[in-house]
């Protein structure tokens, strides 16, 4: 490259600027790569939150109706208690409001599905009583004549 | 100053404009697939009058979270922030889908159970 500038002069000041480009590119990904490596507090509150969704997934029986996404969240929350121990806070705190999200999801999930087969047996219900009913009123309309 | 450094001059000023500018643009050009998608599925949600019906509240809050993760994305330059923020985004959307089909279930056993008196 240095070929180019056949005056000393001019080589030794690109030199000089080249220092320059290089440390802003250094600034420059430090910049980038900080927002990830700032260390923090541990993410007390949404562990809280994380426990307590999953806690109210559990008694709306997200393990029956909605196990795939429980599971998803018990194990988020697991992996966020690690982080925590590693001091990776900002990756725990993420894992713990994934594992609260997820928790949310499985618990409305379970809920809906335990409407929706209330809503099923009910339809049943009255479907058999609406046969029931036609049935006995062909039973009562063929003795009709006999009866009276 | 000979004419020669003033060519290196501009040489370098080229040089360093031009690898500010590859380095901003590709900040800023480069698409987030995650955030993307969630974009995405928000708004195949905001079009279904179902969910935007019954489980408003909850689509808002997909909503909230996607502007977090968008601002994540395009301000603080934050991808694993703005990824993580999509995903909650659209787990959120899920939650508001979830939430307008058992309001439908709740709706349903409702009438059912006046149709059956």
């Amino acid at each position: 490259m240095s070929r180019i500038f056949n005056a000393d002069h001019g080589l030794m000041r690109w030199r000089k600027s080249r220092t320059w480009i290089i440390a802003c590119l250094i600034i420059l990904c430090a910049l980038e790569i900080s927002g990830c490596s700032m260390m923090g507090k541990p993410p007390t509150e949404a562990l809280a939150n994380a426990e307590l969704g999953l806690r109210a997934a559990s008694e709306a029986r997200a393990a029956e109706f909605a196990p795939m996404d429980l599971q998803s969240a018990r194990e988020k929350l697991e992996g966020s208690k690690q982080a925590i121990a590693a001091k990776r806070y900002e990756d725990a705190r993420r894992l713990a409001e994934s594992a609260q999200v997820e928790a949310e999801l499985a618990e409305v999930k379970a809920e809906t599905e335990i409407m929706r087969r209330a809503a099923e047996e009910l339809q049943k219900g009255i479907d058999a009583l609406a046969t029931d009913a036609e049935r006995g009123s062909r039973k009562s309309l063929s003795k009709g004549p006999d009866k009276e | 100053m000979n004419r020669d450094s003033t060519l290196v001059d501009r040489w370098e000023f080229w040089t360093a404009l031009s690898l500010l500018a590859v380095i901003s643009v590709g900040c800023e050009a480069v698409r987030n697939p995650s955030l993307e998608r969630a974009r995405d599925t928000y708004q195949r949600a905001r079009h279904d009058p179902e969910v935007v019906g019954r489980a408003a509240v909850s689509l808002d809050k997909a909503g909230q979270t996607l502007e977090q993760a968008e601002r994540a994305w395009t301000k603080e330059k934050d991808v694993t922030e703005a990824e993580h923020l999509a995903y909650i985004a659209e787990k959120r959307v899920e939650i508001a889908r979830a939430t307008a089909r058992r309001r439908l279930a709740a709706d349903e056993i409702q009438q059912l159970k006046s149709k059956r008196e």
